[in-house]
């Protein structure tokens, strides 16, 4: 009788520990959300969360292309200057107006526009790691430092400010059923991008990619082209991202605009569980873990607390994800 | 006799994942003593060994090294410390280091100023590779050698230091014969200084050869231990398996042998000097020959891998262009690669990923298909004998049998006319041996075409129909089965 109590016990203990292997972001997201709420009651008001939820998109969409990334096996350290650059890009085309006021070009050709651009980043990015078989870390870095600087050198450094087109103010700043319309767009991509990973051939090429690239080359994988696509794909949602932004802030700033949202992109990857050695992650992670992030920097407005501190809190919250995913294994 | 016991092993439990491995082993070594440790895939042996060196911490049960217990979670370098060292099956060597730094890592003589004195190092390196019979630079970095120079650099690293116990997990796996006898006679001379030796090996001749004793474990129990002078090889085997085990011999190819399936013609390269060889629908032909004497590298030209100066493959008598790995996978070439871990298997993902990615490769369409891909995951599970918990379950996680029967399972899925298999067998214990055997013959009777390289002799002698022997980088001999002799292919491929 002893030894079938203690069998239904294990069971339940290893049920538990399936969940905390499989779910352990979604319960820590739980206990900050707790915390949170007894910390500062105002936490959990609607109008909050859902604000919460718009100042989180921007690098949110950036976070679910480096997830492809990061699960490849690489990284991409340009994605906040080629925001800039896109944007910039977005900016100067919807300013442009003919003699009678009207836009000279097109609103929908302004975004394609700066999505094309920041796809182009992610091909140069991915041509150059791959064909000259150089490490993302320096490629990226490096690309990254040129986007910002022809950003700064064509618009003299300054901010330019975009026209006030209603459509396009929209965008970032519009609420469908009072649901802020930049996370309606962050998680219909999202869903796309969980199916593209998880039920195609090239989400389980991504992984294998990431997970061993020599084994992926002999079973006849297209390394090459897979890594490409992977810095095409984060490369597109940074364009994403930078339409986002320009609505938002109706401007762009050369020195500013996008700035360290490469590392917000990648903590937020990291936290939700992906691993940076590559080969093993999950989209829904990083969803969590840029909501997570955003709740943090809302936290620290909400209970009064340096601005400059949050970078300590970031920190801690890396830090304590990453120790929790070690535990698991 | 008990105080000669250097080592003893009591009640030892382990279990991942909820899957027990090892399950109240008992096991012990006298000083001085040579002692074989057997078993099949999965029984447990290298658990049992990483538990005494301390990689993993036993869930139940003691370690006593002379005479004093050793706590639960030992580390591994506390283990080296008080004596233990172990020389692992898959090399764990640091590529960018050199030979010297491997074999000194965390223990580097010390200078002044407690800097590393290299001079110093070099020279004691230097003195311990010449004493296993290597002349070799140790101020070389390990990625430049061969497997074989390797594996004598894992155990240059493993006696560096005064060890009291040596646990050595398939040490011949990669030598050629020469180097093998080698390293009998310094696991004799260590002996003979009082130092005990674990000998693990699928090899059972190697056991009868070297060892005084053989413990054998059986699906994480243990089994038995005898002294090697009162069992034969084949009671070792059948002690292993719980049943008899047939050796078979091969005959010759009984098929069409105008049904030539791949051919290849002049292949040259910097060590491939004018290659060409035929394979017919469902022959097995095996490639011979010592380490080194340029099989792998002619299979990987064949599968586009390497690139050759000079070349031609036809298949079915049609001349076609390979130049990467998805050329030769449309033309139904399959490569099972010698070194699983690096070129097989993505280790981190799971058995369906593994062994559907080229099947998926060749079918059309961007999605997997679910349903399909695990009905076709689990025909093979079964057909191969898997032995897993799921198919989801990690490859990483298997044992050496079981993952080779993964690496194998993809190109199975995917129809594959010509299967090329580099050392089918290598780290495959006896009872997964025979049934990867069993495997190839039964693709060869569906009408496969079967391309083995293997060195080892015995392998080749049974199951293949027909042997080419290979000499750096040349054909020095061709052998039908009737004709076959291990004298006659080891006198082609020690050059005529």
């Amino acid at each position: 009788m002893i030894a079938v109590e203690s069998r239904a016990e294990n069971r339940a203990l290893e049920l538990l520990k399936g969940i905390w292997r499989n779910y352990s972001v979604l319960v820590v997201f739980v206990g900050i959300i707790g915390i949170c709420a007894i910390a500062a009651p105002r936490f959990l008001r609607m109008d909050n969360l859902l604000n919460i939820l718009r100042n989180t998109s921007t690098v949110g969409a950036i976070a679910l292309g480096m997830t492809f990334v990061i699960i490849a096996g690489g990284i991409d350290l340009s994605s906040g200057p080629v925001l800039a650059t896109a944007g910039a890009v977005l900016i100067l085309l919807q300013r442009m107006v003919n003699a009678d006021g009207t836009p000279a070009v097109p609103l929908a050709l302004a975004i394609v526009a700066c999505l094309a651009v920041a796809t182009s980043f992610g091909f140069l990015n991915g041509i150059i790691i791959t064909k000259a078989k150089l490490p993302p870390f320096i490629v990226t870095l490096a690309v990254g430092i040129m986007a910002r600087s022809l950003v700064m050198y064509f618009m003299r450094g300054a901010t330019v400010m975009g026209n006030n087109i209603p459509q396009f103010t929209r965008i970032g700043n519009g609420s469908v059923f009072s649901i802020p319309i930049p996370f309606l767009l962050v998680v219909g991509v999202a869903i796309i991008f969980h199916i593209l990973l998880t039920r195609t051939k090239f989400g389980t090429y991504v992984f294998a990619v990431g997970g061993n690239e020599n084994a992926a080359r002999y079973s006849g994988i297209k390394v090459d082209r897979i890594r490409i696509a992977t810095y095409m794909i984060v490369g597109l949602c940074t364009g994403m991202a930078a339409t986002i932004e320009m609505s938002r802030m109706a401007a762009v700033a050369a020195a500013t605009s996008g700035s360290q949202y490469e590392f917000e992109a990648i903590t937020a990857v990291i936290v939700g569980g992906t691993s940076l050695t590559g080969g093993k992650g999950r989209l829904i992670g990083s969803i969590v873990g840029f909501i997570i992030l955003g709740i943090v920097n809302n936290m620290m407005i909400m209970l009064n607390i340096s601005p400059y501190l949050s970078g300590c809190v970031k920190g801690a919250v890396i830090l304590f994800a990453v120790l929790m995913q070690r535990r698991e294994r | 006799m008990s105080n000669a016991a250097v080592l003893q092993m009591k009640g030892i439990c382990k279990s991942f994942f909820g899957v027990e491995v090892l399950h109240n082993v008992d096991f012990g070594v006298d000083k001085g003593e040579i002692m074989g440790l057997c078993g099949e895939n999965g029984a447990g042996k290298s658990t049992l060994m990483k538990i005494l060196s301390g990689i993993h911490a036993q869930d139940a049960g003691e370690v006593i090294f002379k005479g004093s217990v050793i706590r639960r979670n030992a580390t591994p370098l506390e283990m080296q410390r008080v004596g233990v060292s172990m020389i692992h099956q898959e090399l764990i060597l640091l590529n960018e280091l050199t030979i010297a730094q491997n074999i000194f890592l965390c223990r580097e003589p010390r200078g002044a100023a407690g800097l590393i004195n290299f001079n110093r190092m070099n020279e004691d390196a230097a003195r311990i590779l010449s004493k296993l019979g290597e002349k070799i630079d140790p101020k070389r970095k390990v990625r430049d050698l061969k497997i074989a120079q390797k594996q004598m650099v894992e155990i240059a690293k493993a006696i560096a230091f005064n060890v009291e116990l040596l646990v050595m997990d398939e040490p011949t796996s990669a030598l050629t014969g020469k180097e093998t006898k080698i390293l009998f006679d310094l696991i004799s001379s260590l002996s003979a200084q009082g130092i005990a030796v674990v000998y693990i090996s699928h090899r059972l001749k190697e056991i009868i050869d070297v060892c005084h004793k053989v413990t054998v474990l059986r699906d994480g129990h243990f089994v038995a231990t005898k002294n090697v002078a009162d069992v034969t090889a084949h009671e070792i085997a059948t002690l292993m398996v719980g049943r008899e085990v047939k050796e078979s011999k091969a005959s010759d190819f009984p098929g069409d042998p105008n049904a030539v399936v791949l051919e290849v013609r002049g292949v040259s390269d910097d060590l491939l000097k004018d290659v060409g060889f035929k394979v017919r629908r469902g022959e097995i032909l095996g490639f011979s020959g010592l380490i080194g004497a340029g099989r792998t590298e002619l299979m990987e030209v064949v599968f586009g891998i390497r690139k050759p100066r000079t070349g031609s493959v036809f298949i079915e008598g049609k001349p076609v262009t390979i130049r990467s790995a998805i050329d030769a996978i449309r033309v139904d070439l399959g490569f099972v690669t010698e070194d699983r871990k690096e070129t097989g298997l993505v280790l981190c993902r799971d058995i369906v990923d593994n062994a559907n990615y080229v099947s998926w490769l060749k079918n059309p369409g961007m999605f997997k298909g679910a349903k399909a891909t695990m009905e076709n995951t689990r025909r093979i599970i079964d057909r191969l004998a898997i032995r897993c918990s799921s198919p989801a379950q990690n490859v990483s996680n298997l044992s050496g049998g079981n993952q080779q029967k993964v690496a194998l399972s993809k190109w199975l899925l995917s129809g594959a006319k010509v299967l090329v298999l580099d050392e089918p067998t290598r780290g495959v214990d006896v009872g997964a041996r025979q049934e990867i055997y069993q495997i190839i013959r039964e693709l060869a009777a569906e009408g496969v075409a079967i391309v083995i390289v293997s060195s080892d002799l015995p392998e080749i002698l049974s199951i293949c129909e027909r042997v080419i022997v290979m000499h750096e980088g040349r054909i020095t001999g061709t052998l039908n089965a009737s004709e076959l002799s291990e004298a006659k292919v080891m006198y082609y491929a020690t050059d005529v």
